[in-house]
């Protein structure tokens, strides 16, 4: 992290720059799927604390690189925070925004 | 016979009385059509994250409902005439 913000002043580096500047929030992927290794995690639209995590700030369904989901259970993910959205459960968007405007 | 769950958002300016009604009715047709509702959850008031029909407040039940999957869609018409219910989602539950 500490490189990162140190970066301006490395001007040499120019071919570097630009991919640095949007890659700041850089999430490590985790190493297994988390709903492969614990069976007992139901994937639902009701538990909206569980799926508030694979969502960013605004809204939006994260996408796998940063979730480490296998492909099964990132799919149940997306279909469950689509169905959680559809009953007001979660927002389409700005999320963080619309708590703090009411 | 499958089992669904039946999500469901009523009006939050109504009284008791309308939503025991709105709830009724909804057991009716579910019993019309050969079906059973099998349990029936109360979430409450619940602040939505979105206004729907420019409310930012709902009351939100979950039925567990076995219903035959051909009349599925005559209770999804019939919801959407249902006035006290803002919104409303029929989950197929598989297990």
């Amino acid at each position: 992290m500490a490189e990162e913000t140190h970066g301006s002043s490395r001007s040499n580096r120019s071919e570097q720059r630009p991919r640095r500047k949007y890659n700041t929030r850089y999430v490590r992927k985790p190493r297994f799927c988390q709903f492969c290794s614990d069976k007992t995690l139901a994937i639902d639209y009701k538990n909206t604390s569980l799926l508030r995590k694979f969502t960013t700030e605004e809204g939006k369904i994260k996408p796998r690189r940063q979730t480490g989901a296998c492909a099964k259970h990132q799919r149940a993910v997306s279909r469950e925070i689509k169905r959680a959205r559809h009953i007001a459960l979660l927002p389409f968007t700005g999320g963080t925004w619309e708590e703090k405007a009411r | 016979m499958n089992k669904y769950e039946i999500v469901v958002i009523i009006h939050p300016d109504l009284d008791d009385e309308a939503i025991e009604q709105a709830l009724g009715r909804i057991e009716g047709w579910v019993t019309e059509s050969g079906g059973s509702i099998d349990n029936v959850d109360k979430w409450g008031k619940r602040r939505m994250s979105y206004e729907i029909q420019k409310q930012d407040e709902g009351i939100y039940y979950l039925l567990n409902v076995s219903m035959p999957p051909a009349l599925i869609s005559d209770l999804e018409k019939n919801l959407t005439i249902l006035e006290p219910v803002i919104r409303y989602m029929i989950v197929a539950k598989n297990k």
